[in-house]
């Protein structure tokens, strides 16, 4: 089964394995995404899941912690922690 | 009408210099004093030489200052009455400031008067006088000044966090008293010590006055601007008061006996304009040593300056004399130390009843000590004088104890005079509504005239409030009360909503605790901002002490789980949630949210449990073990100490081989599980692999010749172009002290090097490591050289931008032998052990049909941006011209080391760089560690790298006009903007904004591009090695982490220079997000996505000259020594990292 993802910046609209780390799925699309660290730590990757927020893993404990720091929304994730289960639109925060 | 305060919104103020140096310029004679007993009395001038004192207020008006000081430093009457003239000292203060006021008003453009009111002689917090005597002096001059007519009261060069508090309250009654509101500034004199002359840093100042509510916070005397800086940072970065800085002409120098200032005009005035801009100043002037002329050399630089746009973010606090403590720990919570109280502690009140005034100083310095962050401190005792004992205690105290206080009284006058004693910022504990508000109105009215915060307890007229609604009802009246009525920063509101015990049994409490834990969610949610508090230990009153440690602990978790913020608490006997039997657990939780069933009472269950069980019965019965459990354990814990003696001991009994193969890797193999399972952190795996490696050495002499323990081998390289040691060396670690041979070849090890190296030293296999995206490209180019060349040996590949897919699709099909991707050592190390067990490998390719992972773009909408004529994205709109640089060229920054602490990005160094992550610990669990474990650690490191010459910080920074042609961004010589001196080329992305880094610079006109370079220096790198020479992993590991986030705070620090000297710092975001680019424009490393071409470096360090502060570049186009960084820096708006 696979997952729809929509890059909303540039319009590109992918389809990827069930489970596929949202990482994986920009890097091999060549989404404008741009990852510094991508052991969440430096939040370059911050993005808004416009649509299916549930259909993104849960933060892990780091992830939590470091977002809660920046005060960010609770839509907003880091594209390198995320691992896709179901349809989901992607906004990039990085520009 | 233009007044001071609209005067500061429209510009940045000039101030006068230095009065005293006025006035001794004029060499005045006992005649000119009046006399000999009145020589020195500087105040009195005003009446006997007052043409003097006009034309030193006309000299600096006519220099350009905006506003003067009058001649009434020491115009008080205590100072005064040391000259028998207290009487004069209301008439010399009017008389000063309606001279001064005559004198601004003979000018057109409006001047104004600053009514001076110097320190005193007398320090109040090491008790040279009491509070109400300074407050009447203040109050007197303060009349004076007012009646004079001064527009602002300037409470200045102050030595003493008491004595500013006592200005500020006669300051504020004084205009209460006249009815006329003029604005209070206050300026601390911090010594070259890096504090106040009492030991306060300026943090505590901030802390204990922002409560009182000021104009202007700033600095003034005992040093020159340089000096200033760290303490210009703190304020600029936390005081939401406006700020001023009024240096003296550098540090005071002594030339042939005679006190001299070492700056000029000119230089002095360079120094404090480009403090103004660097830390936002409104108000700048001059001290000792500065004249007319400085304030002349100060004018033009001023008049340019805008008035700065800050963006401060102060944490609330409490503040001892010498320290401020925020009011949110993280972890939470913060503990509050409760045997510092005659109600608690049976030894405190002991101490007290025999007047032991040290003892019971001893008990709050043991809390400091065990951890506390804030010390409650209660002296009632039946029969005793409590304002007495309180003077006495506290007195004592405050000098002595770096925490702040809680001051625990239900007596109105015992909170005053602690008040009056506590020179910092304290919290009331507490306020209720038993007795309705009158006595609550009473207390916050204290709090304010003396700026402190208040706990406050969910009691009213019907009594403590029982259930989660009451409490909420409550909390409610007494938000309204405190921050609506009487203006509490939320912030300062601690609410307290009571903890009752469930060890009696009565049935109106069994769901008392719940009724709490629910109080603190709903107060948390409907009152944003405050703080809570809970009594903790109360929730136990009437079990065992065994009991009551377990019920506590879980209390607590479960109230920070629900939002707790203080915990008064005995920080010593805090036992973590993880260490709790999970059957103890279970029932105490039973307890706690009151599950009783048919024939099972939680309460009944506890009793029964527990009855026989002392408290802490963990306590070490260690030395009862048998040894091999007691290695075992020392592995697990990683005590290298302990570990030589239990090998000494079971050397006696045991085979040499057998304990290495059997139990420790078997306690090893025990550390790999629970690392893996998320129950271990990093640190404390290296604490036992340092524990392995002291115990294998112990053993080593023991063991037969023939004997070898070593299970198999493993090179290891960083491969080509790559520098990245610290993965690679982490799997050193933890292989060789799991029972492998290690060859570490280093970094940048090209493939040619690891088969030579292979060639001469057969191994079981070879580990490739990279941190770069580009060395995963690399590392399948080495598995392609590899087949060629017939090699079959197993591959175990790791770095951060692998992915599995990646190595275990591509580079196995590069390669016919066996290739392993391994997430972390561990990984590593079960694949090594797979390696040498002989049995079949399984590390056949991923089915190449899916080369893409299964990724299949459905859409590509929207066509690519085109680019404009000039080769640009038309992404980039370029609308603002370029900013101006302070200076074009090169410089080298020369302030004393910078406190990098203050920049160091925590969160990456403790949860990344050092590998504290949660796994499966839960919340409380995890916080326990950091609490316990990683804050200690930096605490330690900071204290460390204070005491020990480490770091040698070292940075070089420019401005070069530059100009975009196409990919390329041209740079020209600063001194001939049309020599070029260097040209860079960058990737382009191919598609979508086809953004290019050359896009945030002008093609069409000369645009400004900063250039910078720090360095942690030699002493650092070398530091490192020697650590990991010495086999200290833990404390390598801690180090490279911590140097390695120092680099990148020294690096963050300069690119705010930049960005305040370019005047772009007006986006910049407090806190954490400054450090995900919360800023305009952006700063780009070569290696990263956006320049990925590590060769930029050359170019970096030619135009800055990185040789003068010996950054050099290797072959391979890093930089050495290690710790050091450069970046390009871009000003425009749209400038974000990007991957090209």
């Amino acid at each position: 089964m696979g997952v729809k993802v929509h890059f909303l910046l540039e319009d590109l609209l992918v389809e990827a394995p069930v489970g596929t780390p949202l990482l994986v799925i920009a890097v091999g699309a060549g989404a404008d995404i741009t990852f510094g660290c991508r052991t969440c730590s430096c939040g370059t990757c911050r993005v808004r899941i416009a649509e299916g927020l549930d259909h993104c893993s849960e933060a892990s404990p780091e992830e939590r912690d470091f977002l809660a720091g920046l005060d960010a929304p609770p839509d907003q994730r880091l594209a390198c922690q995320v691992v896709v289960q179901g349809d989901v639109a992607i906004e990039y925060l990085g520009l | 009408m233009t007044t001071l305060a609209t005067l500061l919104r429209d510009k940045v103020l000039l101030l006068d210099g230095g009065m005293g140096t006025q006035i001794f310029a004029r060499k005045p004679t006992v005649e000119d004093y009046g006399g000999a007993a009145l020589e020195g009395c500087v105040d009195l001038l005003t009446e006997r030489r007052p043409q003097w004192i006009r034309d030193i207020h006309e000299g600096y008006f006519r220099a350009g200052a905006d506003a003067v000081e009058t001649n009434t430093f020491g115009a008080n009457p205590l100072v005064l009455g040391e000259f028998g003239l207290a009487d004069k000292a209301r008439a010399l203060n009017v008389q000063a400031a309606s001279l001064a006021k005559e004198v601004a008003r003979s000018f057109d453009r409006p001047r104004f008067v600053l009514g001076s009111v110097g320190p005193g002689t007398k320090l109040i917090t090491l008790g040279h006088v009491t509070y109400a005597t300074l407050l009447a002096s203040y109050r007197v001059q303060m009349d004076g000044l007012l009646e004079g007519g001064v527009d602002a009261i300037l409470i200045e060069t102050c030595q003493d966090l008491g004595q500013i508090k006592v200005a500020v309250r006669a300051a504020k009654e004084a205009m209460a008293a006249a009815k006329r509101r003029v604005p209070l500034w206050v300026q601390a004199t911090v010594e070259t010590t890096g504090t106040l002359l009492v030991g306060s840093e300026i943090g505590a100042v901030l802390a204990s006055v922002e409560p009182l509510g000021l104009d202007v916070l700033g600095l003034n005397c005992a040093t020159g601007p340089d000096e200033m800086h760290a303490h210009l940072q703190t304020l600029a970065e936390t005081s939401p008061f406006a700020l001023s800085c009024l240096p003296n002409a550098g540090l005071p120098l002594n030339v042939d006996g005679q006190v001299a200032y070492p700056l000029g005009p000119e230089a002095f005035a360079g120094k404090v304009l480009h403090a103004a801009s660097e830390f936002g100043l409104a108000i700048v002037g001059g001290c000792c040593g500065t004249t007319p002329e400085h304030i002349r050399a100060l004018a033009p630089g001023v008049e340019r300056l805008s008035p700065p746009k800050r963006a401060p973010k102060l944490e609330r606090s409490a503040a001892s004399l010498y320290q401020a403590v925020t009011l949110r720990q993280e972890p939470a919570p913060l503990i509050v130390g409760e045997r510092t109280n005659a109600n608690g502690s049976k030894k405190f009140r002991d101490l007290l009843a025999a007047e032991d005034w040290d003892g019971l100083v001893g008990i709050a310095r043991e809390q400091q000590r065990e951890g506390a962050h804030l010390l409650d401190l209660c002296v009632a005792y039946v029969g005793r004088d409590e304002v007495r004992d309180m003077d006495a205690l506290l007195s004592r105290l405050v000098t002595q104890v770096t925490l702040p206080l809680m001051i625990d009284s239900t007596e109105v006058p015992v909170l005053e005079r602690a008040l009056q004693l506590a020179p910092g910022k304290c919290v009331v504990n507490s306020i209720n509504l038993e007795d309705g508000e009158g006595k609550a109105r009473r207390i916050l009215e204290l709090c304010r005239t003396y700026g402190a915060a208040v706990v406050a307890l969910t009691i009213d007229e019907r009594g403590m409030a029982k259930t989660r609604d009451e409490k909420l009802a409550v909390a409610r009246r007494l938000h309204a009360l405190a921050v609506g009525e009487y203006g509490f920063d939320p912030g300062d509101l601690i609410l307290d909503p009571l903890t009752f015990t469930l060890g009696s049994g009565d049935e109106a409490f069994r769901g008392s605790a719940v009724e709490t834990l629910e109080a603190l969610r709903l107060i948390k949610a409907e009152l944003p901002g405050v703080r809570t508090l809970l009594g903790v230990s109360n929730v136990s009153f009437g079990l065992n002490p065994a009991a009551r440690h377990v019920l506590n602990a879980l209390m607590l978790y479960h109230a920070v789980q629900h939002g707790l913020d203080l915990a008064i608490f005995n920080s010593s006997k805090v036992i973590p949630v993880a260490k709790i039997d999970p059957e103890d657990r279970r029932i105490v939780e039973d307890l706690l949210f009151d599950r009783r069933r048919e024939g099972y009472d939680p309460l009944k269950a506890i009793l029964a449990r527990f009855s026989d069980r002392k408290a802490a019965a963990a306590e070490d019965r260690r030395a009862d073990l048998p040894v091999l459990e007691r290695l075992h354990r020392d592995i697990l814990d990683g005590d290298k100490q302990a570990i030589l003696a239990d090998v000494d001991a079971a050397l006696r009994d045991h085979d040499p081989l057998k304990l290495i193969n059997e139990v420790l890797l078997g306690a090893m193999k025990v550390v790999g599980e629970r690392f893996g399972s998320g129950e271990m952190q990093l640190p404390f795996v290296l604490e036992s692999a340092e524990a392995m490696k002291a115990a294998i050495r112990r053993i080593e002499p023991h063991l037969p010749k023939e004997a070898d323990y070593q299970k198999g081998r493993i090179l290891l390289a960083t491969v080509k172009g790559d520098v990245h040691d610290i993965g690679k060396n982490l799997v050193d670690i933890i292989l060789s002290n799991n029972g492998f041979e290690v060859r570490n070849l280093g970094i940048k090890q090209p493939i040619e090097a690891i088969l030579k190296a292979l060639a001469d030293w057969p191994a079981d296999a070879i580990g490739l490591s990279g941190l770069l995206v580009k060395s995963t490209v690399v590392m399948k180019e080495n598995l392609h050289f590899m087949e060629e060349q017939g090699h079959r040996i197993p591959v175990i590949l790791g770095g951060a931008a692998l992915t599995r897919d990646y190595v275990e699709g591509d580079c196995r099909r590069a390669y016919p032998g066996p290739v392993f991707y391994a997430e972390d050592a561990f990984e590593g190390l079960r694949q090594m052990q797979q390696i040498v067990s002989g049995e079949p490998l399984v590390a056949a390719p991923a089915p190449a049909a899916d080369a893409a992972g299964g990724i299949k773009i459905l859409r590509r909408g929207g066509a690519s941006i085109p680019l404009t004529e000039a080769g640009q994205s038309s992404w980039v709109r370029h609308e603002d011209p370029p900013p101006e640089p302070p200076f074009w060229g090169v410089r080298e920054l020369a302030d004393a080391p910078v406190d990098l602490f203050a920049h160091l990005d925590e969160f990456a160094l403790i949860r990344t760089r050092w590998g504290y992550s949660q796994g499966r610990l839960d919340d409380a669990a995890f916080a326990a560690v950091l609490r316990e474990k990683a804050e200690p650690q930096l605490a330690a490191w900071k204290a460390r790298l204070a005491a020990e010459p480490l770091l040698a910080p070292k940075a070089r920074y420019g401005y070069f006009p530059a100009r975009a042609a196409g990919d390329a961004l041209r740079i020209f010589d600063p001194a001939e903007p049309d020599r070029p001196l260097a040209t860079l080329a960058f990737p382009r992305q191919a598609a979508g904004r086809r953004l290019c880094l050359t896009d945030f610079f002008r093609a069409d006109r000369t645009d400004v591009l900063a250039l910078q370079l720090v360095t942690l220096g030699q002493p650092a790198a070398d530091h490192a090695k020697r650590l990991y020479e010495a086999h200290a992993y833990a404390d390598y590991f801690a180090f490279h982490g911590l140097a390695t986030e120092l680099t990148e705070a020294y690096a963050e620090r300069l690119h705010a220079r930049i960005r305040r000297e370019l005047g772009i710092h007006g986006k910049d975001l407090p806190g954490r997000a400054l450090f995900a680019q919360g800023y305009q424009g952006s700063r780009y490393s070569f290696g990263y996505p956006a320049c990925p071409d590590l060769h930029g470096n050359g170019a970096i360090l030619d135009l800055l000259k990185g040789e003068a502060i010996g950054v050099t570049l290797t072959e391979t186009a890093q930089m050495d020594p290690e710790y050091t960084t450069s970046a390009l820096v871009a000003w425009h708006p749209q400038a974000r990292y990007f991957s090209a």
